[in-house]
């Protein structure tokens, strides 16, 4: 049986929501991504495992561009893994295990488990806590998992560890006896990575293809540890949340009209002067459907940099737009006004606009200040005196003409 | 018979007359001389801004011209100095700008439509003419007009004058040179006349000093020195009091309106002397005023009182100033000049200039030649008769020689008063020997002829009027020949000579700037040694992050540390700055010699000199022996960074001379020690024909994580 029957309810909650499907096997010499430098799809699945080299154009670099260029990829692999998909998933800071090792759970594997403790049942605790990547309020349902164990880059902070293996797993052949330190143990095994690269493309990796399985999405979990047993495995709920994510139906930000001006003006001016009030106002827009409608957060800041932030404030919702108003401090130079947002499941929101910010000019400066005022004194007085000092001089010169004689 | 008829036509004018034409001619031929002597670069390459400093200087008076003094005054670059900005009016001495940009309108008024460029390039010869006809006036109230003629022509050549002022080095030492020496003439009239309307003119010309240089701190000082002498030597008089009072007031006054003095003329230690001067001359006028009240007992009691509680009330005040601070502490550049070591070892960023070093030996000759010898001959000429003036210029001199020892810029003062006390030497031994020629004229029979006491008179003048001569030809062949062969580059496009003796031009740094200024985003941020940042913002256009105007010390030292650093340490701080684009000179492949890699020292003495950087040590950039090195011998350190790598980026693959391996420097003249790398962060941009100018462009992070 093909994949594309194993696993039809994935594909059909796929087409339900409006994606045109096109498979093709990996080996197919007709596939290849891009035409004429533009790409032809907009997302990618691949669920080829242990494909050792793609057929027609489709390489790892191929995929790689892809992605900086900006397409959505969903990776499922499992225990067959190849070497191809393990080097797509190292491109992306995502190390998958060797070919045959498996994730093995002494404790919390399924009770329909075929004796090696490789289906287990992963705990909803031990998913990420971001509600557009994994659905939000999760049934309490464990998830059913058969396949390799992942490491994240720890170099790479892109890396968004969306579940994890509980304590008690590790990551080795099954067949054969624990001799060396296996290559993933406990919480740091990776059963399903993910990363939003910083083009905003989303690519998801999944150790386990049988986790998108009609069997799995159908069948009951039931914990050999805790001996809970539910009917349904929250497997689908969980696909279809994390392929929502990935082809960018959730969690999608941008940037709309940034507007910023002196208060009480309507334009920008070409520089700022020095203790001014500014507006900065910030249009904020996230994809719901198909429409893009205000994002609504409170936990958006502004900041005023040079080289470190001067100004580090929140953006208030008003009318749509996010505003702030504050008073340019007392430094001048070439500041940004920067929006960083980063939270996780989201687009990584980045707006920074440069101005200039001036000293005050010459005739900016107070004219009148108090304590100049004994030296006006001083200067109309000297004024006076040499005035007075002259009417005396030019009059005493009789006397003095006087006094020899 | 024409020829007849014209020496009648000269001879019928009467005596005066002659004379007077004579010193027209020749005054007018020296001002000619001088600027003409200057047009080498523009006729060999262009009419093009030299140099660094210029290349400011220049775009400043294009935006005074365009933008008027207001907008000027008002002016915040922020194109330079990223992200600080730069006031410019206030930082700058304005005179220079303000000076080409009324002559530009005056030309445009009179509808002679002339470029603003040219005016600039053309400035300094046109200034040296006017000094010249200054330098004769000045000498001539020295000695007498013979004098002040030869002293004009020789300042017409003087190489130490011409190395500022050729045409295109459009920088304030071309105008402050004669508006130094036309204060100095005002002043010797004020102190000779005692007349206000002298000294008044004396402290409008400082005032135009003062706009145009940061050199009026010699000025200001070497005045009161002169008043100071005088009242030691007794010759204090009421003409020095009318002259000095009113100067100090109204200079001091002046001076404060430049924005960029402001109130340094009662604040910092550099302008205390004249101050203390000034309070002297009332002392001595008073007491002198007094005396001749009073008896001598009497006074004799009085002084001692006086001068005793004064000087205790002075001593106390400086001292509360000093602690307050109020009297500035006196600057790094003020320093280097007393003590020449003191730059070297304090402050890296005034040693690292090659204008601030001491002066060789050689180069006095190079730049002065003859004159140096006729220097103290001029000297004994003036102590032999010792009057007010005389006084004066012979402060000036010794005190001149003192300071262009300490730095080659300051030949540039010492340059003008070597002419005038050579011109008056050659003038007196002339006017002495002259008279004992033997010439066969209408006075047939001279008494001298029969002059038992001095056997061969005649022909001992003759020697030494033809050893003058040769003297005075000898130096305007070698004034002639550096000025074409050492002061006429522009150093912004430079020749060599190829293997078969033609000329080859290097136009690498305007194709390299017009490249930026054509290729990168408006607001692109440039990073490259300070040296360059005048020259990029002017012909580049872009945002630089340090430039020639060093004023701030802690953002040079992070482009050094940036430099000096391995390429992911470098990486931060180019992030950190916002940086674009790095611009790298590199000799290597030319056998330029002023390459980036040659002023590398520098750039980590300055990088490790503030906190910041204290990681950077100059010890690591040496081998273990002490030396500099970029061959196999170098230091880890030096060989893998950021500068080495982009000045020899790709370039362990090069041929550049026959018979050596590739990578081959022709300015060490070694074979780099590093030849295989990769660029992880920058990614090379542009290189020039000649690989004089590399630039670089800072890779974004990686899409992917790392």
């Amino acid at each position: 049986m093909s994949v594309r029957e194993t696993h039809s309810i994935f594909f059909r909650s796929l087409v339900d929501r409006g994606y045109e499907l096109t498979f093709k096997s990996a080996d197919d010499s007709s596939l290849s991504l891009a035409k004429y430098g533009e790409f032809l799809f907009d997302n990618l699945v691949l669920f080829a495992p242990s494909v050792e080299e793609f057929g027609g154009t489709l390489s790892v670099d191929a995929i790689t561009s892809f992605i900086d260029g900006g397409g959505d990829v969903l990776i499922g692999v499992d225990s067959t893994v190849g070497d191809t998909m393990r080097e797509i998933a190292m491109e992306c800071g995502v190390e998958i295990d060797e070919e045959g090792t498996a994730v093995i759970d002494h404790l919390n594997y399924d009770v329909n488990d075929e004796g090696k403790h490789t289906k287990i049942v992963a705990d909803v605790a031990n998913l990420i806590d971001a509600p557009t990547i994994v659905g939000a309020s999760t049934k309490q349902v464990p998830i059913l998992y058969q396949g390799v164990g992942m490491v994240a880059d720890s170099d790479n902070p892109l890396i968004l560890e969306v579940l994890t293996a509980s304590s008690t797993a590790y990551s080795f052949d099954p067949d054969e006896a624990v001799k060396e330190y296996p290559h993933a143990v406990g919480k740091s095994t990776l059963l399903i990575a993910a990363i939003q690269a910083r083009n905003n493309a989303r690519v998801a990796f999944v150790g386990s293809l049988d986790f998108f399985s009609n069997d799995y999405f159908s069948s009951a979990v039931q914990s050999m540890q805790d001996g809970k047993k539910f009917d349904k495995s929250g497997n689908q709920e969980l696909a279809t949340a994390l392929s929502k994510w990935v082809f960018k139906e959730k969690g999608v930000l941008r940037v709309g009209e940034v507007k910023h001006h002196r208060v009480g003006e309507k334009t920008p001016p070409s520089a700022y002067t020095i203790m001014e009030d500014v507006i900065y106002t910030i249009v904020i827009e996230t994809l719901e459907g198909d429409s893009w409608v205000s994002y609504k957060a409170d936990d958006i800041q502004l900041e005023f940099v040079r080289i470190d932030p001067f100004v580090r404030t929140f953006l208030s919702l008003k009318g749509g737009k996010y505003e702030s108003v504050f008073k340019i401090p007392d430094v001048y130079g070439v500041f940004q006004f920067k929006v960083d947002y980063n939270r996780v499941g989201f687009t990584h929101l980045f707006k920074t606009t440069q101005v200039s910010v001036r000293p005050l000019e010459h005739t900016q400066y107070e004219r009148f200040i108090p304590s100049a005022y004994p030296y006006y004194a001083s200067a109309f007085s000297m004024m006076l005196g040499v005035l007075l000092l002259s009417f005396v001089f030019l009059h005493l010169r009789e006397d003095m003409k006087e006094k020899p004689e | 018979m024409g020829v007849h008829k014209n020496q009648s036509w000269f001879f019928r004018m009467t005596h005066e007359k002659q004379d007077t034409l004579v010193k027209m001619l020749i005054l007018s031929m020296a001002a000619v001389l001088s600027f003409s002597t200057r047009l080498f670069s523009v006729l060999r390459f262009e009419s093009v801004i030299h140099e660094f400093d210029p290349y400011f200087n220049y775009r400043t008076t294009k935006y005074l011209a365009e933008e008027g003094f207001y907008n000027f005054h008002n002016w915040f670059d922020d194109r330079a100095w990223y992200p600080l900005g730069r006031i410019i009016g206030g930082t700058i001495y304005p005179g220079l700008m303000i000076t080409s940009t009324v002559i530009y309108h005056m030309l445009n008024f009179l509808h002679i439509t002339i470029d603003i460029r040219n005016v600039c390039v053309f400035l300094a010869p046109f200034f040296s003419s006017l000094t010249t006809i200054v330098t004769y006036l000045l000498t001539k109230e020295l000695l007498n007009d013979g004098a002040g003629l030869v002293a004009a022509a020789m300042i017409a050549i003087v190489p130490g004058y011409i190395s500022r002022s050729v045409a295109g080095s459009y920088d304030n030492e071309g105008i402050a040179i004669f508006c130094m020496l036309l204060t100095y003439y005002f002043w010797i009239k004020a102190v000779k006349t005692g007349s206000l309307f002298w000294s008044t003119l004396c402290s409008l010309a400082y005032f135009y000093m003062v706009s145009s240089w940061g050199g009026y701190v010699f000025l200001i000082n070497l005045i009161p020195l002169h008043v100071l002498v005088l009242m030691f030597t007794g010759r204090f008089s009421h003409r020095v009091y009318v002259a000095y009072s009113a100067l100090y007031c109204l200079g001091t006054i002046l001076s404060m309106q430049i924005s960029f003095v402001g109130f340094q003329p009662v604040q910092s230690s550099e302008h205390m002397a004249a101050l203390g001067v000034f309070g002297l001359v009332q002392l001595h006028a008073f007491v002198n005023f007094v005396r001749s009240k009073m008896t001598t007992e009497h006074f004799n009691v009085l002084f001692r009182t006086l001068t005793m509680i004064t000087g205790v009330v002075f001593a106390a005040l400086a001292a509360v100033l000093a602690a307050s601070g109020k009297i500035a502490p006196w600057t790094g550049r003020f320093y280097s000049l007393l003590d020449p070591s003191y730059a070297k070892n304090n402050i890296p960023i005034i040693a690292s200039v090659s204008e601030h070093q001491p002066t060789t030996w050689s180069s006095f000759y190079f730049d002065l030649q003859m004159l140096v010898f006729l220097f103290p001959a001029g000297l004994y000429f003036c102590f032999n008769k010792l009057t007010d003036s005389n006084i004066f210029i012979i402060i000036y001199g010794v005190t001149s020689i003192y300071f262009a020892g300490v730095m080659v810029r300051l030949m540039l003062v010492l340059a003008p008063v070597m002419c005038i006390l050579s011109g008056i030497a050659v003038s007196s031994t002339l006017d002495t020997y002259m008279k004992n020629l033997d010439v066969v004229q209408k006075g047939k029979t001279s008494k001298k002829k029969t002059d038992s006491s001095y056997t061969f008179k005649n022909e001992v003048a003759w020697a030494v009027v033809m050893l003058m001569t040769f003297f005075m030809m000898t130096y305007t062949f070698h004034c002639t020949w550096v000025t074409s062969e050492a002061y006429s580059s522009p150093s912004i496009v430079l020749a060599a000579r190829s293997g078969d003796g033609g000329r080859i031009i290097f136009d690498d740094f305007r194709e390299a700037y017009f490249w930026l200024r054509h290729n990168t985003p408006e607001d692109a941020k440039v990073m490259s040694w300070w040296d360059y940042g005048y020259q990029i913002t002017a012909m580049a256009n872009r945002t630089i992050l340090v430039d020639n105007n060093t004023w701030n010390n802690t953002h040079i030292s992070r482009v050094g540390q940036a430099m000096a650093s391995t390429e992911d340490k470098a990486y931060e701080i180019m992030r950190e700055l916002d940086v674009d684009y790095v611009l790298v000179l590199f000799g290597g492949l030319t056998g330029y010699s002023s390459d980036d890699i040659n002023k590398f020292l520098w750039m980590v003495r300055i990088g490790g000199s503030t906190d910041k950087g204290a990681h950077i040590k100059e010890q690591d950039y040496y081998t273990p022996n002490g030396e500099f090195r970029v061959d196999r011998e170098g230091s880890p350190a030096m060989l893998n960074c950021l500068m080495y790598k982009m000045c020899y980026y790709r370039f362990g693959s090069v041929y550049t001379e026959q018979g050596k391996p590739t990578g081959y420097d022709r300015v060490r003249n070694v074979e780099i020690g590093n030849k295989d790398f990769e660029l992880d962060v920058l990614e090379e941009a542009y290189t020039s024909e000649h690989w004089l100018v590399r630039i670089y462009k800072v890779k974004d992070l990686d899409n992917r994580g790392n």
